[in-house]
């Protein structure tokens, strides 16, 4: 896959191959619903967040997964490249974050320089932590090239 | 006249000054979030200055956890959630 900015200030996608546009549909199989209850159990009960804010973060972050997954699916079927413009950079962002952080929940890979190696014995383990330096590369370009103000 | 001014009993006054202790928007480190990303978020909801953002979020980093703004509970709440919506870990606290 190429990952390169447009003179747009968007960036384009480019998948070569069927493992490519898995990669790209996984984005949202990575991520999991509980984001927003796991935020939500880091406030106090008087706040009620887990009746009144979660629901609505739960959708939110719902709406960005399958935004994702749909303009994957439709550039896949067109057989075309993936444009993130500005418009949708922070549904891109927030969908790929989720990913991270479900990823980073289920295994606890920490920060990169204190991964532990016996991590990589395991392939689904290993599969998971590339995936998420992918996601991880792909967010530091919409920071660098499409982020900008 | 404020209870503060005159209050009817001891345990009155006690309950009042507990009361009034502003609330804390804390934002808590994790390995996930990128630092670039934290800091646009702090100057996007908190109107920070890049200089001011920055010097949170190596707070945020180095420090695990890191106060961001003080004021009363509504508006804590309000940013707290802002910040979830932003996918960062953050609470309120009890001002010290």
């Amino acid at each position: 896959m190429t990952v390169g900015p447009t003179v747009a200030g968007g960036l384009k996608l480019v998948p070569e191959t069927d493992h490519d546009w898995m990669l790209l549909i996984g984005i949202a199989g990575d991520s999991d619903s509980d984001l927003a209850g796991r935020l939500a159990g880091l406030m106090d009960e008087d706040s009620m967040w887990d009746e009144i804010v979660a629901p609505e973060l739960a959708e939110e972050f719902s709406k960005q997964r399958i935004k994702v997954v749909k303009e994957v699916m439709r550039a896949k079927e067109e057989d075309g490249d993936i444009y993130i413009l500005k418009g949708s950079v922070d549904i891109w962002y927030g969908a790929l974050n989720q990913a991270r952080l479900a990823l980073e929940d289920k295994y606890k890979f920490g920060a990169r320089e204190e991964v532990d190696p016996k991590i990589f014995e395991d392939p689904s383990v290993r599969a998971a932590y590339f995936r998420n330096n992918f996601y991880s590369h792909v967010q530091g370009l919409l920071l660098q090239y499409v982020m900008v103000d | 006249m404020n209870a503060v001014d005159a209050p009817a009993h001891e345990g009155q006054t006690r309950t009042k000054k507990k009361s009034d202790k502003p609330w804390q928007v804390v934002v808590l480190d994790d390995p996930v979030n990128l630092m670039e990303y934290v800091s646009r978020v702090l100057t996007n909801i908190f109107g920070f200055s890049t200089e001011k953002a920055k010097e949170l979020m190596m707070a945020v980093h180095q420090k695990g956890r890191a106060v961001v703004w003080v004021g009363n509970r509504e508006k804590a709440e309000m940013y707290v959630n802002q910040l979830h919506s932003a996918q960062l870990h953050a609470t309120l606290d009890r001002a010290e």
